[in-house]
């Protein structure tokens, strides 16, 4: 089947440029090999149906109103040796302890905008900058970033690059254990001799990591919530799966109560107080006294009862200043600043358009280049130069000059590719990784991560939301293979 | 446990109660029709239809009269019906939804599937084999579900909440069965003898009871016997005394055996229901007695799900601000 498979001018992660498997792909190039196309298409149908059956699903709102689709699934993995996912481990954690330093540097001393080395107009004029809801308050174990997910890509060469850090709300683990779980019942074949890093314990991670931010006042085992929106929200197929793999109580606005600054549970029984709340509700949704009055999803007076020290909230509120695309740009300089030393993973290059000069080269080279509106997400609002109409750099170039300070540019990453099975045939399409980084007591980070792929021929957004899949992540162990 | 979540548990338990009776209703009501050769008796059987599986003015206001194909609709997948069976099984799997971080996965998927493998409308060739297959299909799932819920999940909180909501639901139909069916009983009393014996003949299929009542009664359908299978019968699990008795012994579990302040008035309640059925001699009651005493049962079942939601906080809390 990937016989013809052209890998082009683009890194590909499992086929060299002459059709032959790489190295640490070998064993899994020869166990596809074996299949027919009937039996590849019977699989993946089995596969797609099973995610739908389970209801692995996300809510897409568009004019028809809504609709529960599944992630496409590619079962072709991705597979990354040990050694190299040893780097990226490395490489992440060093990034999220400087972007904690940074949080709690902000809201507290600001001696990085003291010395000059972020400029003090980019923090206060960010619309998630939150020093007066929080600054000066202290949070269990100093610690604001319990849970990341850092997109990484890879360029050309094969070198890894951080595109985006997601301290909010970074959504996606279940599939992680999701695309595993259906991998192994639908092509267990493929796992013979390859000796893969297992997820197993990391719920109870995640578990532990969520009991490490219990608050100093609270005596006895804390008692633990996920905070979702609620069953229309596109990712409470998450929600759902994190609160029960970790046994704690899923719960929505409307079920939860500050009362003299304590925030309590309505149960069958009556009020039960919560300690630590892992919300999936952005800030300015989390408490209608403090953030928008509008909100019906937040919960009345639960940033007071933060600020006392009487609920530990994760993440923690305010995180939105340090992974916007206008900071990202100098989270180099962070890892510099507070832990001197030099960033293991590199970012992409990003220009300011809010320097005129940069916004000139930008407006002459804008088929080249990749802008992004610094506040947006998900894949909206961005121009893709290379793949792009006159007409559409036209409205760009006009929305730019309207607000240059909105945009930044980037040159067009020629992202890495992976074959993937669809339709009866294999094609490259482009890919990228979610990684995940839990902090509490102790850093870990999820072996593998979720594998994004933009199934449509040549698309390069990847997300769920505009037509995105995923595939299963393989952490190799050393030696690439066992014997037969 | 989150009231919340007991509200849902406890919505689903009687949604899918719901679906199933009235599939069930709707499907005896099917077999009937190809038995009964006098069109008015045909039309007067669709008002009892109505009547027990959704609202016969409702219908009639919508509609302005009895057409089996349209009646068919509104009881099934009808949107203009809040009680269509479609309607039920859908309230019943977004509860499942909202709670699945407890249920057994296979709960679930069961409600979800039927959900997903609905034929949406004009789909089906045959259209009185397709509405067949699809009542035959909800009843499966229900007990399918049921099936679930009894194999697997621990006789914990989560459980009782669903079979709490199955059984009121359940003992709050089997009382509207009975009620409807004695007031027709009334309406033609002594016109035709025959008729007396297919109406309880109906009400026992209705609650799938025809097979049970056989073995114990004789087949002449006296209606003192019928009533008192279906109301007094504690073995019969649609029996009122069932239901009501075990939703008794559920409670007192979840409390742990005691009485406490907050649920005083469900417990004198649950008292004076069952008394109320134990101390009744159906057999001897005149028509109009037993009218009144289905009425005010009616009313007691109604009463008894609402002490059950205050009790437990139930009633869904309003959104912030």
């Amino acid at each position: 089947m990937l016989k013809n498979y052209q890998t082009g001018m683009f890194f590909d992660e499992m086929m060299n440029s002459d059709a032959t498997p790489k190295a640490h792909y070998d064993w899994f190039y020869k166990l596809v090999e074996k299949f027919s196309d009937q039996e590849l298409s019977e699989k993946h149908e089995t596969a797609q149906l099973s995610f739908l059956r389970q209801g692995i699903t996300f809510t897409v709102y568009n004019h028809e109103g809504q609709t529960e689709r599944t992630m496409p699934f590619d079962f072709i993995p991705i597979i990354i040796p040990e050694e190299e996912w040893g780097r990226i481990e490395t490489g992440m954690k060093q990034r999220m302890k400087a972007l904690n330093l940074f949080l709690e540097d902000l809201y507290h001393d600001q001696k990085i905008l003291e010395e000059g080395i972020i400029p003090r107009e980019l923090v206060e004029n960010n619309p998630y900058y939150y020093h007066k809801q929080i600054g000066g308050v202290d949070i269990p174990l100093d610690n604001h970033i319990f849970l990341s997910g850092v997109d990484l890509i890879r360029d050309e060469h094969g070198q890894y690059r951080v595109l985006e850090d997601n301290l909010r709300n970074p959504s996606g683990m279940s599939y992680v254990f999701q695309n595993r779980y259906v991998m192994r019942q639908v092509y267990p074949e493929l796992f013979f001799n390859h000796d893969i890093r297992t997820l197993e314990h990391q719920i109870s991670e995640l578990h532990d990591t969520v009991m490490s931010h219990a608050p100093q006042k609270c005596e006895g085992d804390p008692v633990a919530v996920l905070l979702t929106p609620g069953s229309y929200n596109s990712a409470y197929y998450d929600h759902m799966f994190l609160a029960q793999q970790m046994g704690i109580e899923l719960v929505e606005g409307r079920d939860l109560l500050v009362q003299n600054d304590v925030v309590y549970m309505k149960t069958i029984r009556g009020l039960k107080r919560v300690d630590i709340i892992y919300r999936r509700i952005d800030d300015d949704f989390l408490d209608p006294d403090a953030f928008r009055p509008d909100s019906a999803l937040g919960v009345q007076g639960l940033l007071q009862a933060y600020k006392k020290g009487n609920v530990a909230i994760l993440n923690g509120i305010g995180n939105g200043v340090a992974d916007d695309k206008a900071m990202y740009v100098y989270v180099p300089d962070m890892i510099r600043f507070y832990l001197g030393e030099e960033p293991i993973i590199p970012n992409v290059e990003t220009y300011f358009l809010s320097d005129p000069e940069r916004l000139d080269y930008v407006l002459e080279h804008m088929e080249e280049l990749v802008i992004k509106n610094v506040g947006a997400s998900g894949g909206y609002d961005m121009l893709i130069g290379p793949q792009s109409t006159e007409e559409e750099r036209e409205d760009f170039r006009e929305k730019v000059l309207e607000n240059p300070r909105q945009y930044i540019a980037q040159p067009t990453i020629k992202l890495s590719r992976a074959p993937a099975y669809q339709k009866g045939r294999m094609y490259p399409c482009h890919v990228d990784l979610r990684v995940f980084v839990m902090n509490g007591k102790e850093m870990n980070v999820l072996p593998g991560g979720l594998s994004r792929v933009a199934l449509k021929e040549g698309s390069l957004v990847v997300n769920s939301s505009q037509g995105g899949g995923g595939k299963d992540t393989w952490i190799l162990r050393s030696g690439g293979e066992r014997d037969a | 446990m989150l009231s919340r979540t007991a509200d849902a548990l406890y919505w689903m338990g009687r949604n899918t109660e719901r679906a199933e009776n009235n599939a069930r209703v709707l499907n005896v009501q099917l077999i009937h029709m190809l038995e009964a050769k006098d069109r008015n008796v045909l039309d007067r059987d669709w008002k009892e239809v109505l009547e027990i599986c959704a609202s016969y003015s409702d219908y009639m206001e919508k509609y302005g009269r009895l057409e089996t194909k349209t009646i068919v609709e509104y009881l099934t997948t009808s949107p203009l019906n809040m009680n269509a069976m479609k309607a039920s099984m859908s309230i019943a799997r977004d509860n499942a939804r909202t709670t699945r971080d407890i249920l057994p996965a296979e709960l679930w998927e069961v409600l979800n599937e039927f959900h997903l493998d609905q034929p949406g409308p004009g789909e089906d060739g045959d259209a009185m084999m397709g509405t067949k297959d699809y009542l035959k299909t909800l009843m499966r799932t229900s007990m399918t579900a049921q099936g679930v819920i009894e194999s697997s999940m621990s006789r914990g909180v989560p459980y009782t909440f669903i079979k709490v909501g199955k059984w009121l639901e359940r003992a709050e139909k089997t009382a509207r069965i009975l009620n409807v069916i004695c007031e027709k009983e009334r309406s033609d009393k002594g016109d035709v003898p025959r008729n007396s014996y297919y109406y309880w003949l109906a009400a026992l299929r209705f609650l799938n009871g025809y097979d049970a009542f056989i073995k114990e009664n004789p087949p002449t359908m006296e209606s003192g016997q019928v009533l008192d299978f279906l109301i007094k019968k504690e073995t019969f699990p649609r029996s009122i005394a069932y239901c009501v008795s075990h939703v008794r012994e559920a409670i007192t579990d979840l409390e742990g055996g005691e009485v406490r302040h907050y649920s005083t008035r469900l417990f004198d309640l649950l008292e004076t229901v069952e008394a109320d059925i134990h101390e009744t001699a159906i057999g001897d009651m005149e028509m109009e007695e037993l009218m009144t005493f289905l009425d005010h049962f009616q009313r007691q079942c109604m009463n008894l799900s609402q002490v059950f939601m205050e009790t437990y906080y139930l009633t869904p809390p309003v959104a912030v601000r």
